[in-house]
């Protein structure tokens, strides 16, 4: 056993994607266990806030790539193994089909949704197996996916972190979090931000008291005017007079508590303000970032709750910093939660507005844990991960089916398990991503006109009839009956070039294609190739991986023949692939533990573990609100 | 990229292809170089008869994320619709528009146009989005009418060839608030 792991160790090829929290523990750990030729891609450069906790960098290596440093720790106490690094990032057109498939194994360390996609769709098409992992503090998990024997990375939903409506933002705050966000995309925005967007800060469209003048006067800042005066107008809008404002509208009150205007007079007395505009010089070396309302005022714990007149005091302060110190920045500042002075000015804002609706004040660093969506990384967390991940992938490089695990790492015990394992759950028949084989397409993507792929392919192959046909979420053509416009357009469409479509279609390009009438879709792979034998590839491209590879190819007429009586084909081929997989497992078997007796229940609270997992960052990434809290509501039920 | 949000996009539109509802129009958004964005629907949606809304078109877009259905596609009149329970910014404020109250993935793009449809008609005081609307509508119902008879003409000037008829009163009013506006 222990000599043929080390040998399939040594021989395979692994690609990483992700060189952050997971990935640094993940190199490490498989450079260690033995593994020879590792690839990994990153497009991230080293930051301070990493250090902590992504061991394989130092503070001299801030502003560098992360695939490229990791690299390079890792050949010091491992020298001779191979180690390719890419300063890339995972969607790059390069690493397509191809490029994933010669790897044995895909290990995820990631930190997004939208790459995590990207990633297992590539390893369904180049029929990879993928190693998908994540934390969020203490919680984290390590899920299996083989295309065709377990579930894939997108077979079922994934909690998207929460939105709030406008109307609970703008005129009905009920949660500290609320404020926050109304201080951050709105109020923040307004002052500080894109002056075209949207927004929603007034819920008035024009000033019935001056009826000559537009309301987004009052936040333009105009260069005579005293800019203590100007924030304490500011001030005086959105906290005093708006909330009166909102007060006259008796229905929105009925059943909610009414809100308290604050004025800036009521909270800070003339003095204060005057004693503001002295402290210029504190920060006269402060540059950007570094600028701080707190330091200017002399305020040093981040842990303490200020009280309404202090937030008013950095509210103040801050704008007039904003003003003074980083003038150029206005009007294309986007809340970061790496700037102090952002943050000082939201958790300002955010707390006036919570004194005004009665909701607890917070502390500037809880305020930034929310405003960021931060849960703080927990290293040892990433570093258990990136074991765990290296022994399935060892499992998948031995083809060890029975033994794949999905691992989920909690936080308090249950049954004296803090990790606790799940036979992986098969895939979901009905599922976008995997359920469809996808068929591969050869053809010369700079000649071929998109006319040709539906007459000669959807239509005469696929034996659809009315097709829409698909990139990514564009349309490039639907058959039957559409508005006239959209008809223009269609067939303007058919006439060109696949590579020159609005939406080109080019190598590595997965067309989705369905019929308007039949219950078929399909995913068809293009690969671009310039030259066919015209003898035996008369139509000028390839059609393979789907039912009968086609023995039309020697003239028209049998390939029509065969399109016609293969119009359900694509769905058998998909049947026959999933009754495969039924007689390797039963579903009832696959939801239990090994030896547990109660076992059904294990597998469904990992499942929800799961569902308010896999969002999660390697980083830090989750919405605090709701998600614990919803993590143990489900775990009782 | 979701596959869940795509899939379910091409759905609605087949079953809106196949049937719906007299005088609404629905469809992805089309741009000047011929790419057609399923993610965003331009939509219209015409004043119920027998309501003051008789007679006008009024244009609407959905922008549908990544994580539709799950989450309700954001509609949005042109900014400054007139309407209690429209933002400034044209965003409609409806309760099966809220991810935390009426919004459930099966509600289809139809039931959507049909509900914001009904919205116009039925305004809901309890949740006002702009202050002039609702002003208005709680304490002058008539003024709203005159208004309303605005935003026909202002919405629909490119479709609608009748331009309703106002009586000297209502032309007054809009006089009035055109000031305000």
């Amino acid at each position: 056993m222990a000599s043929s792991s080390s040998s399939v160790i040594k021989d395979a090829k692994v690609l990483m994607v992700g060189a952050g929290g997971i990935g640094c523990e993940l190199l490490k750990t498989l450079a260690l266990s033995g593994f020879a030729d590792i690839h990994i891609i990153d497009m991230d450069t080293i930051e301070v806030s990493n250090l902590n906790r992504q061991f394989l960098f130092r503070q001299s290596h801030v502003g560098q790539s992360k695939a490229k440093v990791a690299r390079d720790a890792v050949l010091k106490f491992r020298p001779k193994i191979n180690i390719t690094s890419y300063h890339a990032n995972v969607k790059d057109p390069d690493f397509n089909v191809d490029f994933f498939k010669q790897f044995n194994v895909v290990l995820n360390g990631l930190d997004n949704l939208d790459a995590r996609r990207h990633v297992n769709r590539l390893c369904l098409a180049a029929d990879v197996p993928l190693v998908e992992s994540g934390t969020t503090g203490f919680l984290g998990q390590v899920t299996v996916h083989v295309k065709g024997r377990t579930e894939c990375y997108e077979c079922h939903p994934k909690p998207a972190p929460k939105t709030y409506p406008v109307c609970t933002i703008t005129s009905t705050p009920s949660k500290f979090v609320h404020c926050i966000v109304w201080a951050k995309d709105l109020l923040f925005t307004k002052l500080f931000g894109d002056k075209n967007q949207d927004n929603d800060l007034n819920v008035r469209s024009s000033d019935a008291a001056s009826s000559s003048k537009n309301v987004d006067d009052i936040f333009e800042h105009s260069k005579d005017e005293d800019i203590a005066q100007y924030g304490k107008k500011i001030f005086d809008h959105v906290f005093g007079y708006n909330i009166e404002l909102a007060l006259s509208n008796e229905e929105t009150w009925k059943n909610r508590n009414r809100p308290k205007p604050i004025y800036s007079k009521d909270v800070l007395s003339d003095e204060l303000s005057k004693q503001n505009g002295n402290l210029d010089n504190d920060n006269a070396c402060g540059d950007g970032l570094s600028v701080s309302a707190m330091s200017s005022l002399g305020m040093k714990n981040p842990q303490d709750v200020w009280s309404l007149r202090e937030n008013s005091r950095i509210l103040l302060e801050a704008l007039r910093l904003f003003f003074t110190k980083r003038e150029k920045e206005i009007g294309n500042l986007c809340f970061d939660k790496d700037d102090q002075l952002a943050v000082e000015f939201v958790t300002a804002a955010a707390n006036i507005r919570a004194a005004s609706f009665g909701i607890p004040l917070h502390s500037l660093f809880e305020a930034k844990g929310i405003a960021g969506n931060i849960v703080h990384a927990v290293a040892t967390t990433n570093a258990v991960i990136a074991g765990l991940i290296v022994i399935e992938a060892i499992k998948v490089l031995k083809n060890d089916i029975k033994s794949y695990r999905m691992t989920y790492c909690l936080e308090h015990p249950s049954r004296n398990l803090l990790l606790m394992p799940v036979e992986p759950f098969e895939p979901n028949k009905s599922c976008y991503v995997c359920s469809e084989s996808p068929v591969l397409l050869e053809i010369n993507t700079n000649h071929s006109k998109l006319k040709d792929v539906v007459e000669k392919i959807i239509k005469a192959k696929l034996g659809m009839s009315l097709p829409l046909v698909m990139n990514a979420s564009n349309l490039l053509y639907e058959a039957g009956d559409i508005e006239e416009d959209m008809v223009a357009i269609y067939n303007a469409n058919l006439e060109k070039v696949l590579a020159e479509l609005p939406s080109p279609v080019t190598n590595g390009t997965m067309l989705t294609v369905e019929d308007f009438q039949q219950e078929l879709k399909c995913n068809i792979n293009i690969k671009h190739r310039e030259e066919f034998d015209e003898e035996k590839e008369p139509d000028g491209m390839v059609l393979s991986g789907w039912t009968q590879p086609v023995s039309a190819e020697d003239n028209n007429e049998e390939s029509v023949s065969n399109g016609a009586n293969t119009s359900d084909a694509p769905a058998t081929a998909v049947e026959s692939e999933n009754d495969d997989d039924i007689g390797i497992v039963s579903p009832v078997k696959k939801r239990k533990l090994p030896d547990d007796s109660e076992n059904s229940n294990t597998a469904d609270d990992a499942r929800h573990h799961k569902q308010l997992q896999v969002i999660d960052d390697e980083d830090d990434l989750v919405m605090l609100d709701g998600n614990l809290d919803g993590f143990k509501k489900r775990r009782v039920s | 990229m979701s596959g869940i949000a795509r899939g379910r996009l091409t759905e609605e539109r087949k079953s809106w292809r196949k049937n719906h509802p007299h005088g609404f129009v629905a469809k992805p958004e089309t741009l000047p170089d011929g790419s057609v964005n399923l993610m965003i629907w331009h939509c219209t949606i015409p004043g119920k008869a027998g309501t003051d809304w008789e007679g006008g078109f009024f244009p609407l877009t959905l922008h549908f994320s990544e994580d539709y259905p799950s989450k309700p596609p954001k509609c949005k009149f042109p900014q400054g619709f007139f309407h209690p329970n429209v933002y400034p910014s044209g965003t409609v404020c409806l309760s099966i528009l809220n991810e935390d109250s009426g919004w459930r993935p099966a509600i289809t793009v139809k039931q959507i146009l049909v509900g914001i449809q009904d919205l116009l008609d039925q305004p809901n005081p309890a949740d006002p989005a702009q202050t002039e609307g609702y002003h208005l509508f709680i304490q002058v119902a008539s003024d709203v009418d005159g208004r309303i008879q605005l935003s026909i003409r202002e919405g629909s000037s490119n479709r609608q060839s009748s331009i309703p008829l106002f009586s000297s009163a209502i032309i007054s009013l809009i006089k009035k608030l055109l000031l305000v506006w």
